[in-house]
């Protein structure tokens, strides 16, 4: 049993990794630092509900530090850290109170925290408190981002247990 | 059920964070007088309606340099040697609460409030 989380796991970083590639690769939609869907995200989601914490921990940590080096984006590195690290602490925290069926609930606040947390960087490195000013898109953008990668991993997570109940 | 209260409360906070957005955004500021910042600290004030002659100014980063134009009334980032660009394509500097922001190099381009007490130091100093 353990074996087979173990390859779940590998599979789940591997995606989640094509995944942050894939979507760095498509030119921002906006000339706003932070606003994306963050795909790879559906894939840690999957993982905390499918294997446990210590398993999405494993796939977001490898994914960000292989991300980093394969897109060669150090700076947003920092960045990406910092509010997935926020968003993380959030999550486990978080998990017990939302059942899968709410599982998009819990991608929405994590999705706002890590762009808050993301923007409290920059804040921080620039010593500039004037960026504060992008909060509000920030946070409009991750309730778009969170719920629509929390529902790609609820939907599938939901199917999976259904094809479970048959066989 | 829970479901139900979920989607109006982040369609409430959404809509809410759109509206501040809009608002904010088409705010254009009363004075013309921007600052340059890198690493947090004033490099350049400037006051765009005094400018006569377009001129370049470049910052060095950790990575590469950053080019600001500046002409009469405008001020925008010309081109920077960072990966990412969002400074470049980010334009002209329109309102006060959208200022341009070079992350990977940390500079900040942004109006200064006219009323505000280091802008009358910067004032007696020039």
């Amino acid at each position: 049993m353990k074996t087979k989380k173990l390859i779940l796991t590998a599979i789940l970083t591997a995606f989640a990794l094509v995944a942050f590639v894939i979507e760095g690769a498509i030119p921002p939609l906006t000339p706003i630092y932070g606003v994306k869907l963050g795909l790879a995200n559906i894939f840690t989601l999957f993982a905390l509900y499918a294997l446990g914490t210590r398993y999405a921990a494993a796939v977001m940590s490898l994914r960000i530090v292989l991300g980093s080096i394969f897109t060669g984006q150090l700076v947003s590195f920092i960045y990406s850290l910092s509010g997935g690290l926020l968003s993380f602490l959030l999550m486990i925290l978080l998990k017990r109170f939302f059942p899968l069926k709410q599982l998009w609930v819990l991608s929405v606040l994590c999705a706002v925290m890590h762009n808050v947390g993301q923007l409290a960087a920059a804040v921080f490195m620039t010593q500039t408190l004037a960026i504060a000013y992008y909060l509000p898109v920030l946070i409009l953008s991750g309730i778009i981002a969170g719920a629509f990668t929390g529902l790609c991993a609820q939907l599938v997570l939901m199917r999976i247990a259904k094809i479970q109940y048959k066989n | 059920m829970t479901n139900r209260i979920w989607i109006v409360v982040f369609s409430v906070v959404a809509l809410l964070c759109l509206g501040i957005w809009l608002f904010i955004s088409n705010v254009s500021s009363p004075s013309k007088v921007v600052g340059i910042y890198k690493d947090g600290s004033l490099v350049e004030k400037i006051d765009l309606n005094s400018v006569t002659d377009e001129r370049e100014i470049t910052l060095s980063g950790d990575f590469g340099d950053n080019v600001i134009l500046v002409s009469n009334g405008r001020i925008e980032m010309k081109s920077a040697d960072c990966p990412d660009k969002i400074c470049v394509e980010h334009g002209e500097l329109k309102s006060s609460s959208s200022p341009i922001v070079c992350l990977p190099n940390k500079v900040v381009i942004k109006f200064e409030n006219s009323t505000d007490g280091a802008d009358a130091k910067a004032g007696a100093v020039g």
